[in-house]
C-alpha cells in the first residue's frame, strides 16, 4: 500500500507500529473523558483502544503535518487508515473518508494539548513514519455521536478490532472490557477499503472450477491459498497494523528451522531431531505479554490453538507458545518444511508464509542451491514479502567461499539487497545453537522490536507487497474462470454440433431418396404392383370404398417407420460417437468426461423413444391428411379414398422422392406426386409436405434434445462455472486498488 | 532372486522383451502414447545396453546436492578424480572411473561420459581389488538444484545405469526431490538399488541409528520391500568399505543389467496392465449364431423377404394378364377407372415402371447391423480394444450397400418378366376364344340356315339342325375349357412364383452372407487376432 503523506485528497493507508517495551505515556485525547484511555475506550470501535499503549507513535508529526499531530487516542484500525481521495470530493457512499477529514480537524486543536507529554518518544516516531499522522484524523475523538449512526453497521467489526486492540496490550491495564462499545466511533480504516476487501473475498469464495483443464489443481490451490491469505493475515492486518508483527522462520527440511527457533526462544519450544521432517505442526512463539493477543488469533483467525503440538493435530493448527528471551512486540512462527516426502508440510510452509509479516528463509551450506530454495525465495519476491535470509550449517572452514557464492546468486537473483545473517556449523546443544551464533540475528530481532519504524516498514511492505500480488493473482484466477467457462462453452457447442450434423445428415437422407431402399422400396413395389394402390382408390358409386389391402398397407407402414427407425438410431450412434469424440480431443476435463461411464454409447431407451417418435409422426401425418388432405372437388365427386393408405403414400411420396435422383427409376419418381396432386391439389399437397416435414423434424430434434441433455448432465456435475464470477472479481480487484 | 543362469535370465529376457516390443507393435493407437513411448525407449535402451559388455557393472552414485557424491566417488575409486568443494552445486559433469578397462568403451559412449571425464583403474588388481573388476563407477551431477532444473544428465543417467547408489545425507534424506522422483518410481528395484547415508560424522552413533531406522521406515512405506542402507562417511572412510562390499557383490554376479532392465520390465507391464486391465481372452472367430445375425440384419437391410412377397404377388397378379381368363379381363375393362377420370392414366404406366426397378440396400440399417455385431462381439472387452473392434467392423461398411445392392441385383429378376410358357397360356387362351368365336358363328349359321331358311347354307354342316346342340356344347366346353385352363395355370403361376421366391430368398441370402463375411466378419477377425495376440504377448512379458 502507498504509504503517501497524507493529504486529504489522497488514499492513504497508514500502520502505527505498536512499542510494546516502553511504557505507553499517557495521551489524553482532549475530547475522551478524563485520561486518554477511556477515551480510547470510549470509541467502541477499536480504535481508540491501542493508543494508550502504542499512543507514542501517535505523537503528531510534526514534519508532515504540524497541523494535526497525530491525536494521541487511535486506534489499530486507523493503523489502516483509508482516505479515498473522494472523501469530500468523491464521496462515493464512503461515509467514512469525510468523517476522516472531519475528524482530523476536530482533533486539530485537540492536540497540542497531547503532544506535550508525547513529545520524548512522540518525537522519535515523528522523524520515522510519516504515516502516522493520517491517523489522527480517524482519531476517535471526533464526534462520537455523529459518526455512530454512519457507522452502526461496522460496529461489528469495529468491536473486533477492538479485541484485537486488547490483546496486544502488553500492559493489559488499559484492556477494559467496558471500554469496548462505550461509543461508536469512527471506523478508523476506510469503509471503502474493509468493503473492498469483503467483496473480493467474496467473489474469490464464490469462484468454482469444476472442470479439470491444465492448470485448474493449481487455480483451485490458488484460490484457497488467496482466500486463506485473505483470513488469516490481510483483512485482520488491515484493521491493525500496529498490532505485533510474526516473523515466519522458513525453509529446507533439516536447515535448523527449529533450532534457530528455539536458540532465539531460549528453551526448548520447538522438536529438533535427526528425523526428517522434524516439524509438522507450525508453532508461534512470543513474548509472555503477547500471548494472549496471539491466542486471539485475528491473524490466522482460522487456525486452531494448540498448547502443545499432537500427532493427530489437524493441518489447521498451530503450537502456541511463549517464552521470556523474546522481545515484545514480535512473534516466531516456526514452520513445517518446504521440500521433504511430507507433501503436507509444503501447504502449510506456504499458508503461515502468506499470514506472516517478514520471512526468515533459513538454507544450509548444502542446500543453498536446491531447487525447492529457489523456488520459495521466488515466492517471496512475487508476495513482495519483506525477507530476510539465514545461511546456516556453514563449516567454517568453508564460510567465506560459500557466502560469497551464494551472495552473489543471490544478486543475480536479484535478492542481492536482502540482509543475510550466516551461521557456521556448531553443535547443537539440547536443540539450541551456541548464543553466539545467533547473536546477530537476536540484534535483528530486538531491533525489530523496539524499533517502531522499522518493523512498521516492514510489516507495510509485506502487506503491501500481498496487496500488489493480488494483481496479479487474481486476473490469473479469473483468467483460468475464464478458460472454464469457454471450455464449458466448447464442450456444449461440441455436443450440439455433433447431434446438428446427425439431424442434419437424417435430413438428406430423408430428401435424397435414399430412405426408399430395401425393404421400403419391396414393400411399396408390392403394394402398387399387386393393385393395393389402385385398389386404395374407389368411385363413390362403386360402393364401398374400403380398401382389401389392410395387410399390404401394414407391411409398408411398418417398413416405412422401420425405415425411419433405423436412420434415426444410426444417426444418434454417429452422433454420440462423433460427441465422444470431439470431447476426448480436448485437453484434460473433455478426456475424463468423456470417459464418464454410458457416455460413449445411445442410451438405452432411445430405441424405444426413437419408436414412439415415429409412430407419432406417422399418425400426425394420418392425421394432416385426414384434416387438410381436403379432395379438390372434382375429384371428390368421384373418389373416396382410404386415408390411411393415402398417408402412406404420401410419405413414400415426402421421404422416398424428396429430390430429383429418384433411385427407383426416373419414372417411379413422379408415381406419388402425381397421384396425390392429381387427388389433392398442387397447393394443398405442399403446404402439407411441408408440414410433416417440419414436423419430423422437429420430433427428432425433440429426441435429440433428450440424448443431448445427457451430456450437459455431466457437464453440470462437473459443476458449472459462472461467467459472472470472473467478472466480479476483475470488479473486485479493480475496486480494491481504487480503495488502496 | 533366484539362483538362475545367467544365460538362463538372458533368455527370459530376451523373450519377454520380444514380448514386449510385440505389444508395442500392437497395442500403437491403443495405448496410452506415453505408454507405448516408454515401451518404444525401453526396448531401445534394453537393445543397446544388452549388446554392450556385460561384463561391466554400471553403478550411478545419485543424490541431491551436498550429499557428498563425489566425495564418496573418490573415496571408492581411492583418487581425486572428481573435483568437491563446498559451493552448491559442485559436479556439473558426469565422471566415470572404471575398474578393467576392457570392452569398456562402447559402453561409455552409449552412456555418453565425455573423455576427459573418464578414468580408468586398470591395474586394480595391485591394489587387491579385484573384486571391483567389471566396475563403472559413475558420480552424477545432482537432481534437485537449480541447475539441474535445465539439465536432465543426471535424469538420464538415473534411468540408464545398472545399479543405483542413492547417496543421501543427514540432511536431506527425507527430499521430496529423491522420493517422489526417484524412489517411489523405482518400485521393484529393490535388487538394483542401495542407498548411502553419507556424512554419517556428524552424527552420533544412537543418532546414526535411529536416522537409518527413520529411513528404512521411509523406504519402506514407499515401497521398497527391503531396503539397503549404508551408512558412510567419505571423510572418516567408515563405512566405504561395506559400500565397496556391496558393490562388489552386484559386479561378481554380473546381473545388475538384467535385473535392472527386468525390474525396468516388471514396471512397464505393471503399468500397461493398470491401462488395460482385462485379461480376457475373446474368440477370436466371430460364432455362427453372430454370424447368421448378421447375414440376417444385412438380409433385413435389403429386405430380402419382402422382395420375395413382392415378387410373389406381383407375379400373381400381372400373370393375371396374361393366363387369366380374356372374358373377365374384357369386362373389368368396362369397369369405370377411376385414374382414367382424373385423367391419371400415367400413373398406370408409373406403376409399370416401378415393379421394373432393382434391389438397394438401406444404408442406415446397414449400420446399424454391422453395429449390433460389433457390440455383441465387444462385450466385456476394454474400452480401446471396443473401439478398434468397432473400427474394424465398420471399416468397409460404407462400401456394403452399394456391394449389396449390387450383388443382389444379378439375381433378382425383374418383376415384370415374363416365363414363356406365359405366352403359350396366352395364346393357349386366345386359340379357346377363336375357338369360341367359330362355334358362335356355326351357331349362328345353323340358325340362320338351318332354322329360319335364311337360304341355302353354303356346307351342309351349316344347316344342320341336328348339330345344333352339339355346337351349343361345344361353345360351353370351350368356355369351361378356357375358365378351367386360367384357374389351373393361376395355381401354377402361384406356385411357380412360390418356388421361384423360395429359390431368389435363398440366393440372396447366401450371396448376403458371403458379402458379409468378405466385408465385415474378416476384418472383425483380424482385430479380435490382433487383440489376442496382444494378450498373449501380455502374458508373455508378464512372464
Amino acid at each position: 500500500m502507498a504509504q503517501h503523506p497524507e493529504s486529504p485528497g489522497e488514499q492513504t493507508i497508514a500502520f502505527r507500529p505498536i512499542r510494546d517495551d516502553e511504557p505507553a505515556p499517557e495521551l489524553t485525547s482532549p475530547h475522551s473523558g478524563p485520561g486518554g484511555r477511556p477515551s480510547a475506550g470510549s470509541a467502541g470501535f477499536a480504535v481508540d483502544a491501542t493508543e494508550a499503549e502504542p499512543s507514542h507513535e501517535d505523537v503528531p508529526e510534526a514534519e508532515d503535518d504540524p497541523v494535526r499531530p497525530a491525536g494521541p487516542g487511535r486506534a489499530l484500525q486507523d493503523a489502516v487508515a483509508e482516505e479515498t481521495d473522494g472523501g469530500p470530493a468523491a464521496g462515493d457512499g464512503e461515509q467514512d473518508a469525510p468523517d476522516a477529514d472531519d475528524s482530523a480537524d476536530a482533533e486539530g486543536p485537540a492536540d497540542p494539548s497531547a503532544d506535550p507529554e508525547d513529545d520524548p518518544e512522540g518525537a522519535e516516531d515523528a522523524d520515522e513514519h510519516a504515516e502516522p499522522a493520517e491517523n489522527p484524523e480517524h482519531s476517535t475523538e471526533h464526534a462520537e455521536g455523529t459518526e455512530r449512526a454512519e457507522h452502526t453497521e461496522r460496529a461489528e467489526g469495529t468491536e473486533h478490532a477492538a479485541d484485537e486492540l486488547d490483546g496486544d496490550n502488553p500492559d493489559g491495564d488499559e484492556l477494559d472490557g467496558d471500554r469496548a462499545g462505550s461509543f461508536a466511533m469512527p471506523e478508523p480504516v476506510s469503509a471503502a477499503l474493509t468493503e473492498a476487501l469483503n467483496q473480493l473475498r467474496t467473489a474469490v469464495k464464490g469462484l468454482h472450477f469444476g472442470l479439470d483443464v491444465p492448470g485448474s489443481d493449481e487455480a483451485r490451490k490458488a484460490q484457497a491459498a488467496v482466500l486463506a491469505q485473505l483470513d488469516d493475515y490481510v483483512i485482520p492486518r488491515v484493521h491493525m497494523s500496529t498490532a505485533p508483527a510474526l516473523i515466519a522462520v522458513a525453509g529446507s527440511t533439516g536447515a535448523g528451522k527449529s533450532t534457530i527457533v528455539n536458540s532465539l526462544a531460549g528453551g526448548r519450544v520447538s522438536a529438533t531431531g535427526v528425523r526428517r521432517p522434524t516439524t509438522s505442526t507450525p508453532l508461534i512463539v512470543c513474548h509472555p505479554d503477547n500471548r494472549e493477543w496471539y491466542a486471539r488469533g485475528d491473524l490466522l483467525g482460522g487456525v486452531e490453538r494448540l498448547a502443545e503440538p499432537t500427532r493427530d493435530a489437524t493441518p489447521d493448527s498451530v503450537v502456541l507458545t511463549s517464552s521470556p528471551s523474546l522481545p515484545r512486540g514480535i512473534a516466531l512462527l516456526d514452520t513445517p518444511d518446504i521440500d521433504s516426502v511430507v507433501e503436507e508440510h509444503h501447504e502449510i510452509a506456504h499458508r503461515m508464509l502468506d499470514a506472516a509479516d517478514l520471512w526468515v528463509f533459513v538454507t544450509t551450506a548444502s542446500r543453498y542451491a536446491d531447487a525447492p530454495s529457489w523456488s520459495l525465495l521466488r515466492r517471496a519476491k512475487e508476495r513482495g514479502a519483506r525477507l530476510v535470509i539465514v545461511l546456516s550449517r556453514v563449516p567454517p572452514r568453508s564460510r567465506e567461499v560459500v557466502v560469497k557464492h551464494f551472495g552473489r546468486m543471490l544478486h543475480e537473483y536479484g535478492l542481492g539487497e536482502v540482509e543475510r545473517f550466516v551461521i557456521n556449523e556448531t553443535s547443537v546443544r539440547d536443540g539450541r545453537l551456541p548464543e553466539i551464533e545467533i547473536a546477530d540475528l537476536r540484534m535483528w530481532l530486538s531491533a525489530l522490536s523496539v524499533d517502531d519504524e522499522r518493523r512498521d516498514a516492514a510489516v507495510k511492505a509485506t502487506l503491501n507487497g500481498v496487496l500488489n500480488s493480488f494483481r496479479t493473482r487474481l486476473p490469473a484466477l479469473a483468467r483460468h474462470l475464464e478458460t472454464q467457462v469457454a471450455l464449458r462453452a466448447d464442450l456444449r457447442s461440441d455436443v450440439d454440433a455433433a447431434y446438428m450434423g446427425a439431424l442434419a445428415r437424417i435430413d438428406e437422407a430423408t430428401r435424397d431418396g435414399s430412405l426408399l431402399r430395401g425393404e421400403v422400396l419391396a414393400r411399396w413395389q408390392d403394394f402398387a404392383g399387386s393393385g393395393d394402390l389402385m385398389r386404395t382408390l374407389r368411385l363413390r358409386r362403386g360402393g364401398k370404398g374400403h380398401s382389401q389391402g389392410p395387410e399390404r398397407v401394414r407391411g409398408l407402414r411398418a417398413a416405412v417407420r422401420a425405415g425411419l427407425e433405423a436412420l434415426v438410431n444410426s444417426a444418434v450412434q454417429q452422433a454420440t460417437e462423433e460427441a465422444v469424440a470431439r470431447w476426448r480431443q480436448r485437453a484434460g476435463a473433455g478426456d475424463r468426461l468423456a470417459a464418464t461411464p454410458g457416455l460413449g454409447r445411445p442410451a438405452e431407451e432411445i430405441a424405444r423413444r426413437t419408436t414412439r417418435t415415429i409412430a407419432a409422426w406417422q399418425d400426425h401425418v394420418t392425421e394432416l391428411i385426414r384434416t387438410e388432405g381436403v379432395t379438390k372437388r372434382s375429384v371428390a365427386k368421384l373418389i373416396s379414398f382410404d386415408v390411411d393408405s393415402l398417408s402412406l403414400i404420401f410419405m413414400i411420396g415426402l421421404l422416398g422422392y424428396g429430390a430429383t435422383d429418384a433411385p427407383a427409376g426416373a419414372g417411379a419418381g413422379a408415381l406419388p406426386q402425381r397421384l396425390l396432386r392429381g387427388l389433392l391439389g398442387a397447393e394443398s399437397l405442399r403446404n402439407i409436405s411441408a408440414k410433416a416435414r417440419s414436423d419430423l423434424r422437429a420430433r427428432v430434434g425433440l429426441l435429440f434434445d433428450e440424448e443431448t441433455l445427457r451430456y450437459v448432465d455431466v457437464l453440470d456435475s462437473a459443476g458449472i462455472p459462472d461467467e459472472a464470477a470472473a467478472t466480479r472479481l476483475y470488479q473486485a480487484t479493480y475496486n480494491l486498488e481504487v480503495a488502496r | 532372486m533366484t539362483a538362475v543362469s545367467t544365460a538362463e535370465r538372458r533368455h527370459g529376457l530376451g523373450s519377454r522383451l520380444a514380448a514386449l516390443a510385440r505389444i508395442v507393435e500392437l497395442g500403437q493407437g491403443r495405448l496410452d502414447p506415453a505408454l507405448v513411448t516408454d515401451a518404444a525407449q525401453l526396448l531401445l535402451r534394453a537393445g543397446d545396453r544388452l549388446k554392450l559388455s556385460s561384463d561391466h557393472t554400471v553403478v550411478a552414485l545419485a543424490g541431491g546436492t551436498g550429499s557428498g557424491k563425489s566425495s564418496l566417488f573418490n573415496a571408492v575409486s581411492g583418487l581425486e578424480l572428481s573435483p568437491i568443494g563446498v559451493r552448491r552445486p559442485t559436479t556439473a559433469r558426469t565422471h566415470a572411473c572404471v575398474w578393467g578397462i576392457d570392452g569398456a568403451g562402447p559402453l561409455l559412449d552409449w552412456l555418453q561420459i565425455q573423455w576427459r571425464h573418464r578414468f580408468a583403474r586398470a591395474s586394480a588388481l595391485d591394489k587387491g581389488e579385484s573384486q571391483l573388476h567389471g566396475l563403472i563407477l559413475l558420480d552424477l551431477p545432482d537432481h534437485d538444484s537449480i541447475r539441474a532444473l535445465t539439465d536432465h544428465e543426471a535424469h538420464r543417467l538415473i534411468q540408464t545405469a545398472d545399479l543405483i547408489v542413492w547417496v543421501l545425507d543427514p540432511q536431506k534424506y527425507a527430499d521430496a526431490s529423491v522420493h517422489r522422483r526417484y524412489v517411489t518410481e523405482l518400485t521393484g528395484h529393490d535388487a538394483v538399488t542401495v542407498f548411502v547415508l553419507n556424512q554419517s560424522d556428524r552424527l552420533t552413533p544412537e543418532e546414526q541409528a535411529e536416522c537409518v531406522a527413520d529411513l528404512e521406515d521411509l523406504l519402506r512405506r514407499e515401497g521398497v520391500a527391503d531396503p539397503r542402507v549404508v551408512a558412510t562417511s567419505a571423510t572418516t572412510g567408515k563405512g566405504v568399505d561395506s559400500l565397496k562390499a556391496v558393490l562388489a557383490e552386484s559386479v561378481a554376479a554380473r546381473r545388475a543389467a538384467y535385473q535392472r532392465l527386468e525390474a525396468d520390465l516388471d514396471r512397464l507391464v505393471l503399468r500397461l496392465v493398470k491401462d488395460v486391465p482385462e485379461l480376457l481372452r475373446v474368440e477370436s472367430t466371430v460364432d455362427g449364431a453372430r454370424r447368421a445375425g448378421l447375414a440376417e440384419a444385412l438380409c433385413d437391410a435389403v429386405g430380402v423377404s419382402a422382395l420375395g412377397e413382392a415378387l410373389e404377388n406381383v407375379h400373381a397378379v400381372r400373370s393375371a394378364d396374361w393366363v387369366g381368363w380374356p372374358y373377365a379381363r374384357w369386362a373389368a375393362r368396362l369397369r369405370p377407372d377411376p385414374l382414367k377420370s382424373l385423367r391419371l392414366g400415367g400413373v398406370k404406366d408409373d406403376i409399370r415402371g416401378l415393379v421394373a426397378s432393382s434391389v438397394t440396400a438401406q444404408p442406415a440399417e446397414v449400420d446399424n447391423a454391422v453395429q449390433a455385431l460389433a457390440d455383441g462381439l465387444t462385450a466385456g472387452m476394454p474400452e480401446v480394444w471396443r473401439d478398434g473392434v468397432r473400427e474394424a467392423a465398420r471399416s468397409r461398411v460404407d462400401e456394403l450397400p452399394e456391394a449389396l445392392s449390387e450383388e443382389l441385383a444379378e439375381v433378382a429378376p425383374p418383376l415384370d418378366r415374363v416365363p414363356v410358357w406365359w405366352w403359350l397360356l396366352k395364346i393357349w387362351q386366345y386359340l379357346l376364344v377363336l375357338m369360341f368365336v367359330a362355334s358362335l358363328a356355326w351357331a349362328g349359321a345353323i340358325l340362320a340356315y338351318g332354322v329360319f331358311k335364311a337360304g341355302r347354307p353354303p356346307a351342309e354342316v351349316l344347316g344342320d339342325v341336328a348339330v345344333l346342340p352339339w355346337v351349343g356344347l361345344m361353345m360351353i366346353s370351350v368356355l369351361g375349357l378356357g375358365l378351367f385352363s386360367a384357374m389351373a395355370s393361376r395355381n401354377f403361376v402361384v406356385l411357380a412364383a412360390g418356388k421361384e421366391r423360395d429359390r431368389l430368398e435363398r440366393d440372396m441370402r447366401r450371396r448376403v452372407g458371403v458379402l458379409a463375411q468378405n466385408m465385415v466378419v474378416e476384418p472383425v477377425e483380424r482385430e479380435l487376432n490382433r487383440y489376442n495376440e496382444y494378450f498373449g504377448a501380455m502374458a508373455a512379458a508378464r512372464r
